[in-house]
């Protein structure tokens, strides 16, 4: 049985229909048509699928969606500016090489910036710590956690949002 | 594997979600940050008829930790919450860091106090130190609440002490005694996104005197098919000063009630030997932090 719900996401408020089984990654991916987050081991092992909820970073493979009514939903496509440049983590992350497949990316910028919003000045060790339910196959995650490091920076003086 | 149908629901008050817990009763699941739950539904390892979602029960979500008091803590108490809580890191130093180190930031964010315990899972992470703290779990059906120590709660692989329409609603912890300190250590293949090998929490009370030990209690995970509160480690230790052949022998005494077993974690041997190097390691953190050094 399908039911009416609202989502907000990005600041938008979109209307679905869904299935109570319905997860949250394959309404984002195919109903909403926004498919910059990504569905690696649908198990919450990976966190290619990581968005924020409520600003909080949460795995979109293993939530429902109809779960997420009433919640701030945001994906990587919720952070660049609407004149399309990017935001500062994204920046970084291009600035230094932190891509190199770009599968992983989504979930390390949305659980990057969950880090940088609760901690603006993180150590390299508790930048690890929180990353570490993100995992990059291309192994590059030395350039990741720079390109982490540097943004903080910015975000220190500039105080982004 | 897509999930099987289900109805769902969302209840806003703890009475509502025991009048669906007693109308469903074991057809229904509870979803709390559905971090094991999703997972086994996606395995259609489990299938069940109704899922209650307790998400939109605010007083579900409250810690009260006040000075002096102890603290109660709602069943769906986020784990990065107890991770992050600064009243939780300065009364129950070891709950804190178990829950910081359970799974990733995204699942700490998601996942529950309660799911925790109820998943029943010998390597839980919380179970350990929250029995080492002596801490009750309050169960709430329609017809009232009971109050059980966590470590009879939990009674197998998977398997709880719950009566049909029963749930889970919060813990209560006891308030530390003066002199006293809990500090909790694991072992696993990795850092992140592991499953323990084995973990430990020792909680440790002085006599006035400050350096007689008045009570200690050291709880073992993954190495029983649930939380092993070691019996042998009192009996040798209450009532001692602590030297380093009584640590010795007490860190035998907690390996030769381990039973645990070979799996694709660790073998069952490897799993001993931990118990013996983190027994001892706890016993000498908690007495230095009981006695203030």
């Amino acid at each position: 049985m399908k039911q009416l719900i609202e989502l907000n996401i990005n600041g938008r408020n979109y209307e679905v229909a869904v299935n109570p089984r319905d997860l949250l990654i394959d309404v984002i991916r195919k109903k909403i048509g926004l498919t910059g987050t990504k569905k690696g081991c649908g198990e919450g092992d990976c966190g290619a699928c990581t968005v924020l909820i409520d600003g909080k970073p949460e795995l979109s493979c293993i939530k429902l969606a109809i779960a997420c009514q009433g919640q701030k939903i945001t994906t990587i496509e919720g952070l660049a500016q609407e004149d399309g440049s990017l935001h500062p983590l994204q920046q970084s992350f291009v600035d230094h090489g932190a891509v190199q497949c770009g599968f992983c990316t989504p979930g390390m910028i949305m659980s990057s910036k969950a880090l940088l919003d609760r901690n603006p000045n993180p150590s390299p060790q508790e930048i690890k710590h929180e990353l570490s339910g993100n995992i990059c196959r291309c192994t590059g995650y030395k350039k990741i956690i720079e390109a982490v490091e540097a943004a903080a920076k910015v975000w220190s003086q500039e105080g982004v949002k | 594997m897509v999930m099987n149908h289900f109805e769902y629901f969302a209840p806003r008050t703890p009475a509502e979600t025991l009048e669906l817990l007693g109308r469903f009763g074991s057809k229904a699941k509870i979803l709390a940050g559905g971090t094991d739950l999703m997972i086994l539904m996606k395995n259609r390892a489990i299938q069940p008829e109704c899922v209650i979602d307790i998400n939109q029960v605010q007083d579900f979500r409250t810690i009260m930790c006040e000075p002096g008091q102890g603290a109660v803590i709602g069943t769906n108490v986020k784990l990065a919450e107890i991770q992050f809580s600064e009243a939780l890191q300065a009364k129950y130093p070891a709950l804190s860091y178990a829950a910081g180190e359970v799974g990733s930031a995204q699942v700490r964010h998601m996942a529950s106090l309660g799911g925790n315990t109820c998943n029943a899972s010998p390597a839980a992470e919380t179970p350990t130190p929250l029995a080492a703290l002596g801490t009750k779990v309050v169960l709430s059906s329609q017809s009232g609440d009971r109050e059980l120590p966590l470590e009879q709660f939990i009674t197998g692989v998977r398997q709880l002490g719950l009566n049909e329409g029963e749930m889970l609603t919060r813990f209560i912890l006891p308030e530390p005694a003066p002199r006293s300190a809990c500090r909790y250590a694991y072992m696993g293949r990795r850092d992140a996104m592991e499953i323990d090998s084995v973990n430990m929490a020792v909680n440790l009370e002085l006599q006035p005197d400050g350096e007689t030990i008045r009570n200690i209690k050291l709880v073992m995970g993954s190495v029983y098919p649930r939380p092993l509160v070691s019996q042998e480690v009192p009996a040798l230790l209450n009532g001692q000063r602590l030297i380093d052949e009584l640590i010795e022998t007490a860190a035998a005494a907690a390996q030769g009630e381990a039973k645990p077993i070979d799996d694709i974690r660790a073998t069952a041997e490897y799993r001993r030997e931990i118990v013996k190097v983190l027994a001892r390691r706890l016993i000498q953190e908690t007495y230095a932090a009981a006695k203030g050094v």
